[in-house]
């Protein structure tokens, strides 16, 4: 065989393995993504109020996938920028019927259910949007118990971190709800679960 | 001997630095850019976490982008070793110096892009800079192969008969070749921004709802093909065996790229087609800078 023939020989088999390591690494990558939303833990039962008096429970995530927050209306710091992410990702899943959003105030003296509405107008386009109020003791148990999020001096010390819930009250993931990246990256999970279940 | 020496060393390098592009693209097809938030650091350590992280850090997609970053610093210190032996051995000659020390400043350049990339969270237009100094190094580490190649094989390169319209055309062939590569990466760029703010469609829509200048990669995919079969009929003849060969491999490789940017369309951009269409058609950067220089035959002189 000449010295030409084996070189190509070689530079064939060289692609050939570099294809299947290709293969191989973006297949683990599509599994890792799926890895990464493995369930952590379901939701307990809980009941609270929709700003339009409507009551609003664990029963209500079922079939839908939820993106939930804490937040209070009159928070300057992180809320806004929360709210407004979860207002994007919103409209952005607009033709979609499969998610919800919830937010559940950690302020619930001041955040009255007109207080809500008002905060609703502002940030929200759907009606797929929940802003959720109920005793204050209640809220620090789904966020300690139920969310695994801090929630220590109250209402400012609410976590800012969002919570992704499948649509058989799965916990599957927690994003820092402030970081661009992340909301990318909440995005991108949600059309996972969207399209794998 | 010296020479010998320093024309593997550069064939090493180059051989590194497209097989760090097949890396790196890697990288962006699997979108594990971020797969380290930091840099120059991955996660809290220099090694990315071994197993389920606290940070919540995907040590699959960190693994990915690290590998990166190692093959990054391999060639680095593989043009380093370059450039100790053209600074000891080719003092005196300019060209070869100078094209060594300009491989260094673009593989750290490029280095540290790759970490202003993590830091802006994947810019895109950081990320098609950071294509374009890749695409200059494969160029100038050619340039160093061919030249040193030369220099080890003159009688080889003796008698060629110049074509001018030739020589000009293959530099044609690099300037649009390195303009139709960015422009690829210019239709990934518009892909992700109309997928960030639509999430739910499919990519079949997503094409549908690109630019029009999608058509324009297709128009200079097909201007090249012409202008690569132009350059193949005029080394036919040609006495040197390598030049025929890369006339051949020019050729080649616009059909299969071609071939697989038609496959991204109907079967809706597998990933594994991406990163074989970016990186084949990188090869033809430094193919042609080799070619240029084979048949400009300055021995003659």
């Amino acid at each position: 065989m000449s010295m030409i023939n084996k070189k190509l020989i070689i530079a064939f088999f060289s692609v050939l393995i570099l294809g299947i390591i290709g293969l191989f690494t973006i297949d683990q990558a599509t599994q890792s993504r799926i890895n990464n939303l493995s369930v952590i833990s379901e939701v307990p039962s809980f009941q609270l109020d929709n700003f339009d008096g409507t009551s609003f429970t664990e029963k209500n995530l079922d079939n839908k996938i939820t993106v939930a927050s804490f937040i209070f209306t009159q928070c300057e710091g992180a809320c806004p920028i929360m709210s407004t992410n979860m207002g994007l990702l919103q409209k952005r899943f607009s033709d979609s019927d499969a998610l919800q959003f919830v937010s559940i105030t950690t302020d619930p003296d001041y955040d009255s259910s007109s207080v809500l509405k008002e905060f609703s107008d502002k940030y929200s386009s759907k009606n797929n949007w929940f802003f959720l109020r109920g005793d204050i003791n209640d809220v620090v148990k789904l966020s300690e118990d139920g969310f695994f999020l801090s929630a220590s001096l109250l209402p400012t010390g609410h976590s800012t971190r969002l919570v992704l819930i499948d649509k058989d009250r799965n916990i599957r993931q927690y994003y820092e709800g402030t970081v661009d990246a992340n909301i990318i990256e909440l995005q991108n999970d949600i059309v996972t679960l969207i399209n794998k279940g | 001997m010296k020479k010998q020496l320093f024309f593997q060393s550069a064939v090493v390098s180059t051989i590194l630095s497209y097989f760090l592009i097949f890396v790196g693209g890697l990288v962006r097809v699997s979108g594990a850019g971020m797969g380290c938030p930091n840099w120059p650091k991955c996660g809290d350590g220099w090694m990315p976490p071994t197993n389920i992280d606290i940070n919540q850090i995907n040590t699959t997609l960190a693994w990915i982008e690290f590998t990166n970053r190692m093959f990054g610093v391999i060639l680095g210190i593989s043009i380093i070793i370059l450039n100790v032996l053209a600074v000891f051995y080719f003092r005196k000659n300019y060209n070869l110096l100078f094209a060594s020390i300009l491989s260094l400043i673009f593989v750290i350049v490029n280095g540290v892009l790759g970490g202003v990339l993590v830091w802006f969270e994947l810019n895109p237009y950081i990320k098609t800079v950071h294509m374009l100094f890749a695409l200059i190094l494969v160029s100038i580490l050619s340039y160093i192969c061919i030249k040193s190649y030369k220099m080890i094989n003159t009688t080889l390169f003796k008698g060629l008969k110049k074509n001018p319209i030739l020589s000009k055309s293959l530099i044609v062939f690099w300037i649009l070749i390195v303009v139709e590569i960015l422009l690829g990466t210019g239709i990934r760029t518009n892909l992700e921004l109309v997928s960030i703010e639509n999430p739910l469609l499919s990519k079949g829509e997503l094409l549908n709802a690109l630019d029009s200048y999608k058509y324009f990669h297709s128009f200079l995919g097909f201007t090249l093909f012409f202008l690569s079969a132009y350059i193949y009929s005029k080394l036919r003849t040609n006495k040197l065996y390598i030049a025929r060969f890369l006339g051949i491999f020019i050729l080649g490789m616009i059909v299969v790229q071609i071939f697989l940017g038609e496959m991204m369309i109907f079967f809706e951009l597998p990933q594994l087609t991406r990163l074989f269409h970016t990186w084949g058609s990188s090869w033809l950067v430094g193919v042609v800078i080799i070619l240029y220089n084979c048949i400009s035959n300055e021995y003659d002189k």
